[in-house]
């Protein structure tokens, strides 16, 4: 950009000036800026802001006020003395006289800023800067700070000031106390400003107290009140205890004053912010006297009609009832345990914000605040109630019968408005009401603390009475409410009646959607009801078939069918030992809802008849899960195997179905729903509306009826899990793992080889061999047979068929490996070691798989697949702890070679998972204490010889400086068990410090050799993670470069 | 122990006053209905317009007795699928680890909020868990649609 050269006369600065503040382009404007500001920077800068007053236009005068702000701070140091007197004497002698000649505001302002930048400069030459000010504008020119001490009372001079004048020195009051309390408090740059501050209070107030007695100047009184909360602001958060004291009590006794503006309707706003704000953020400024003016305030006539018209109208006078709620806040201890009249009708007030007009949160603005209040208040009452020193409960009764208003406004308030209320709101709107049923929840929830019983009562009562009146947005509410509390509900007879009074055939009647004109909002709380209170059917099994029914015909419709198969799974997996006997209706309620017999009557669907419906794949992954906890409940062996047949049948049907389409595409019939089903998962998957369903070949949706099958076979996998706490004796021998006999064994024969042919068809597919391992891992945690409990062999014989490079998804299985090991551990060694020696060749087949990722056939990739790196090394890891026996007589031994080579590279690389998974596997292995001496030497001689000096290497390579600060931890424990374990250790690190690769230059040989000795000494202690960190830094110093 | 307790208080109150919409934030209840201010039970809701709107998720939010010197441990509840959560359901985040960008000042909502960004905007340089960052890293499409099933299996109600 072009630099505008520097103006030669005042006339041209004056003509820039002017230009600066007319419309122009970008450009031109920055120019102005640029040369004018560099004008304000030069040394002449003080002449030309004093030059530019001369003119009475208001933007130059502006200008020249900045000039001198800006000219304060950046060369105030280089005045002197006299200097800087005399600038004093200068910016209150401009004030003045832009005051007589009638310039604008926001040039008097902008003066009165320059002072305050003046006061913040030099506190120490105008310490009752307020008083000398109000002195000045009394004789009408500025006046050397000296003449003061003659001058008259403070509270004199204010008296003798016109009201224009007044409402300067209020302004500067403002901002002067604004300003220096954005200074820093704590610094000691600041300290002395702080204090003179302080030492205005008096005169402040004295300002401020003529301020408020101007009962004929609305504006004057306005200013004043901002200004009276300016000072309290700043008086709570001055550090200094003395400070605060010359503060707080000439401020407190304008606190009658400010009470007195409520009444004028100009002012309210301003003084109900004022009280607000100090009432919620320094409660401690108000002494017992103010409380007590302000509680007969809140008391007056006055007050009842502020009240009034804030209920009806809560959008415009919402002030008001933030006030109420401020005072209530204040003292809201005080006010739970006072039962005189004045307290009582506040509080009963109190309760009326949360009836006002209007829906939430759109028109009715005060109900949230006003409900935030209501938990302060039910919180501290808690703690009041639960106190053992506060015996004296008098007043009790009277706060739980504000709190039963309390809760009743809420019922009334969180009831939905009608569909085409709700269909004009925004979506904020929307969710904020849905975030106020769910405080409204919260604060129920609290109350119940205190009469929880009562509380049931009440809502199980008012939804008996809806329901009979019809009234479903109540009936909603009372169950939404009923809900809310069911966490906090426990057994108890007592509770239980009042719930049984709920649960009755009126209410499942009402949920069945037999009635019409039951909004689907209704059905849906009511449906969580059920699920919320699982525990009471537990133990009223009674009502459970009704309320299972219920949900399942509610799966009918697709709003409802993801919560209710939610409910469903929840209620049938707490409740199976009851519901064992429904089994065969649930099959049958499963049979029906896959087979689209739950047809809607859309009249608009294509053909004009009624379309199948599409079960939701999530609802009836649930469903399954359900069936199956409730066929694991059956204690008849025979019994349960039918119904487990039965359900596995479907899934069964499906695998052939995909299979088959697979193979042959014209086997697609779009009408049948044993085809639909997959054209369903697509669109879920694919988020595809349904008009483009079309466009899905045979091979998708053959792939998607796979998938659905498997996932569903994955929740059965689940349901079957024992629930059952079972003893497990620690001392005693490994149980034999499981042997499958009867009809088990060819179950899982027929399930395993199904997965199998799955698998092979969509080969691939990684979500296929993803559900397939979730399927596996589900029998890993079972103690007991069942029928994805499979035999150790089955499941090593799935894994090592899984060939390298061509299975999608290695790390999956890598981590099912590892899991796999894990359970294995609880069986018979003889067991245990067969499957370690066919898998241990395996995953390592799989690590060397990731150098085919490589394009070097010698250089393996360890991080192409961090994934199979983490999950093959922990593998190693976990088998060799436990058997190592197994690792070092691996065939053929190349292998061994291979896997140590790469979890070295992997502990030398950057990817920090399979990093932290080879510092655990070196760690494990120097500390190794094999019980055969051919196994100790076998491991001595590959330490001395190559192992021990490149672990070494590897972890100086880190620590000095190529390691990531969160993985020095992790790193330090291989460090530590070699210093304690390995004789050579510090001669393989020292070769590792001082070697030429080492990469950090930034240590010295001397700090090598102290880090060393250090490690050495600390003999593995915890100290040493402490050394490490500390010589990584210096390793990386302030600019390390990357060594690699 | 009582700074602890004390901003805590503030905390609830500040959420009360101001919490973004759609999240979720209380102290557990014991049986008697009493606070634990200690324990928080949180929910985030997926960001609009990413892959994640739609899903709730819930989070556990413990503070220790050194809060605010230290920061609190957000852990999902069950594990969250996503490159930066610990197998255990711990989330890893700069702002929650007390030598990296931890503040006293950092508020329970800014914590919820920056979970919620982390959602759709994972850190590669930190990884949690390794099945979520290698989808990630190396099969987008892959990883995106685990995220929508289990947006669809955690829908808000």
């Amino acid at each position: 950009m072009e630099q505008l050269p520097l103006p030669t006369s005042l006339g041209e600065v004056e003509s820039l000036i002017r230009a600066l503040y007319q419309p122009n382009q970008p450009e031109t404007i920055s120019q102005i800026q640029d040369v004018l500001q560099r004008l304000q920077r030069s040394p002449q800068g003080w002449q030309l802001a004093q030059s530019l007053f001369a003119n009475r236009d208001d933007n130059i005068r502006f200008y020249a006020a900045l000039t001198i702000i800006v000219k304060l701070n950046r060369d105030s140091p280089g005045l002197t003395e006299d200097e800087s007197k005399e600038l004093l004497q200068n910016i209150v002698g401009w004030v003045i006289q832009s005051l007589v000649e009638g310039s604008a505001t926001f040039v008097v302002k902008k003066l009165c800023s320059a002072l305050v930048t003046y006061f913040i400069h030099f506190p120490q030459h105008w310490p009752l800067c307020l008083r000398h000010f109000i002195y000045c504008l009394d004789i009408g020119r500025g006046a050397p700070v000296e003449v003061l001490d003659e001058a008259l009372q403070t509270s004199l001079l204010v008296g003798n000031l016109e009201p224009s004048k007044l409402k300067v020195a209020v302004w500067f009051a403002t901002s002067l106390v604004e300003e220096v309390g954005k200074t820093d408090m704590n610094s000691t740059k600041y300290l002395n400003v702080h204090n003179q501050l302080a030492k205005n209070g008096p005169d402040a107030t004295c300002l401020l107290a003529t301020g408020f007695s101007l009962s004929s100047d609305n504006y004057i009184q306005g200013e004043t009140i901002h200004c009276f909360q300016a000072w309290i602001l700043y008086a709570q958060r001055v550090p200094s205890s003395a400070s605060a004291l010359l503060l707080l009590d000439p401020l407190r006794q304008l606190v009658d004053p400010a009470i007195n503006t409520f009444a004028d309707p100009d002012l309210f706003q301003d003084t109900a912010e004022l009280f607000s704000d100090v009432l919620s953020n320094y409660s401690a400024f108000f002494t017992e006297a103010h409380y007590a003016s302000l509680a007969a305030v809140l008391d007056s006539p006055w007050a009842a009609e502020k009240f009034r018209q804030l209920i009806q109208r809560p959008g415009e006078s919402i002030a008001f009832g933030l006030l109420m709620l401020a005072y209530g806040d204040a003292r809201v201890a005080d006010l739970i345990e006072s039962t005189d009249e004045q307290s009582q009708r506040l509080l009963g007030r109190l309760v009326g914000l949360l009836d006002a007009d209007g829906y939430l949160v759109g028109e009715d603005t005060i109900f949230v605040p006003a409900l935030e209040f209501w938990s302060t208040f039910v919180e501290t009452m808690i703690d009041a109630v639960y106190d053992p020193s506060g015996p004296n409960t008098s007043w009790r009764q009277l706060a739980e019968q504000h709190l039963r208003n309390v809760v009743m406004n809420c019922w009334g308030k969180i009831q939905w408005p009608p569909v085409e209320v709700f269909a004009e709101w925004d979506s904020s709107e929307r969710v904020g009401f849905s975030d106020a049923r769910k405080d409204v929840a919260d604060l129920l929830q609290s109350v119940f603390a205190i009469n929880g019983g009562q509380l049931v009562a009440f809502f199980a009562d008012l939804s008996l009475q809806s329901v009979a009146t019809r009234a479903w947005a109540e009936v909603e509410a009372s169950v939404f409410c009923l809900g809310s509390l069911s966490d906090c509900i426990s057994e108890n007879a007592e509770m239980d009646a009042q719930l049984a009074k709920v649960f009755a055939a009126p209410f499942f009647e009402m949920l069945g959607g037999g009635e019409t004109g039951i909004p689907l909002r209704l059905r849906q709380t009511g449906l969580q009801l059920i699920e919320r209170y699982k525990e009471y059917f537990e133990r009223h099994a009674e009502y459970l078939p009704h309320a299972l029914n219920l949900l399942f015909i509610a799966v009918d419709d697709p709003v409802l069918a993801g919560h209710s198969a939610r409910a469903i799974a929840t209620l049938c997996l707490s409740c199976r030992a009851i519901l064992t006997g429904e089994v065969e209706a649930f099959l049958g309620q499963y049979q029906r809802i896959r087979s689209g017999n739950g047809t809607t009557n859309d009249s608009n669907a294509a053909g004009g008849g009624g379309k199948v419906l599409l079960l939701d794949s999530l609802a009836e992954e649930r469903i399954v899960l359900a069936i199956a906890g409730i066929i694991q409940a059956i204690s008849d062996e025979g019994r349960k195997m039918d119904m487990f047949q039965q359900l596995y049948g479907f899934l069964r049907a499906d695998f052939e179905r995909a299979v088959n389409l697979k193979a042959d595409p014209g086997l697609l019939n779009l009408a049948d729903p044993n085809y639909l089903r997959g054209v369903e998962t697509a669109a879920a998957t694919h988020h595809q509306p349904r008009s483009q369903q079309g466009g899905i070949s045979a091979d998708e949706v053959a792939l998607q009826i796979a998938l659905r099958g498997l996932r569903c076979l994955s929740s059965m996998a689940k349901g079957m899990q024992d629930v059952m706490e079972r003893i497990i004796d620690l001392d005693s021998e490994p149980r034999p793992l499981f042997p499958s006999q009867g009809k088990l064994a060819p179950l899982q024969a027929d399930i395993i080889g199904l997965m199998a042919e799955v698998q092979r068809t969509f080969y691939g597919s990684s979500e296929v061999v993803v559900c397939i391992c979730n399927i596996y891992r589900a029998g890993f945690s079972e103690t007991e047979p069942g029928p994805f409990v499979f035999p150790p062999d089955m499941v090593t014989e799935f894994l090592v068929s899984q060939a390298a490079g061509s299975t999608p998804r290695p790390g999956t299985l890598l981590s099912l490996a590892c899991s796999f090991v894990g359970s294995l551990y609880r069986g018979p060694k003889a067991v245990v070691l067969r499957q370690l020696e066919r898998l241990l060749p395996w995953v390592i087949s799989l690590l060397q798989g990731l150098s085919g990722m490589s394009l070097s056939l010698f250089s393996t990739e360890p991080e192409a697949d961090t994934e199979v790196a983490q999950n093959g090394i922990q593998f190693v890891d976990r088998a060799m702890s436990k058997y190592p026996e197994v690792l070092f007589q691996i065939q053929p031994q190349q292998m061994l070679e291979f896997f140590f080579l790469f979890s070295l590279e992997v502990l030398n690389g950057k990817e920090p998972l399979p990093k932290g998974a080879a510092a655990d596997f070196w760690s494990a292995f120097i500390s190794l204490k094999p019980e055969t001496p051919e196994l100790q030497s076998f491991i001595t001689n590959a330490m001395d010889q190559t192992l021990g000096p490149l672990i070494a290497q590897s972890l100086m390579q880190n620590i000095g400086g190529n390691a990531a600060r969160s993985e020095l931890d992790k790193l330090s424990d291989p460090l530590k068990k070699l210093v304690v374990k390995q004789v050579h250790a510090q001669q393989w690190l020292e070769q590792a410090l001082f070697a030429d690769n080492f990469p950090s230059k930034t240590v010295t040989s001397e700090e090598k050799t102290m880090f060393l000795k250090r490690i050495v000494a600390l003999r593995g202690a915890r100290a040493t993670n402490a050394v490490v960190r500390e010589f990584w830094l210096a390793c990386r110093g302030s600019n390390f470069a990357y060594a690699s | 122990m009582a700074l602890c307790q004390n901003r805590l208080q503030e905390e609830r109150k500040q959420w009360r006053k101001d919490h973004p919409f759609g999240f979720y934030a209380r102290p557990q209840k014991n049986a008697q209905g009493v606070l634990d201010l200690k324990i928080w039970e949180c929910g985030i809701p997926g960001k609009e317009k990413t892959m994640w709107e739609g899903g709730l998720f819930k989070l556990t939010v413990t503070f220790p007795d050194e809060y605010p010197t230290k920061p609190p441990k957000c852990k999902f509840v069950p594990p969250l699928f996503h490159p930066n959560v610990y197998p255990s359901g711990t989330v890893c985040l700069s702002i929650l680890n007390e030598e990296e960008a931890w503040k006293p000042a950092i508020t329970i909502k800014q914590i919820l909020l920056g979970v919620q960004d982390l959602l759709n905007d994972p850190n590669p340089e930190s990884p949690a868990q390794a099945e979520a960052y290698n989808l990630f890293k190396k099969d987008r499409v892959e990883y995106e649609k685990r995220i929508k099933r289990i947006v669809r299996e955690n829908q808000a109600p």
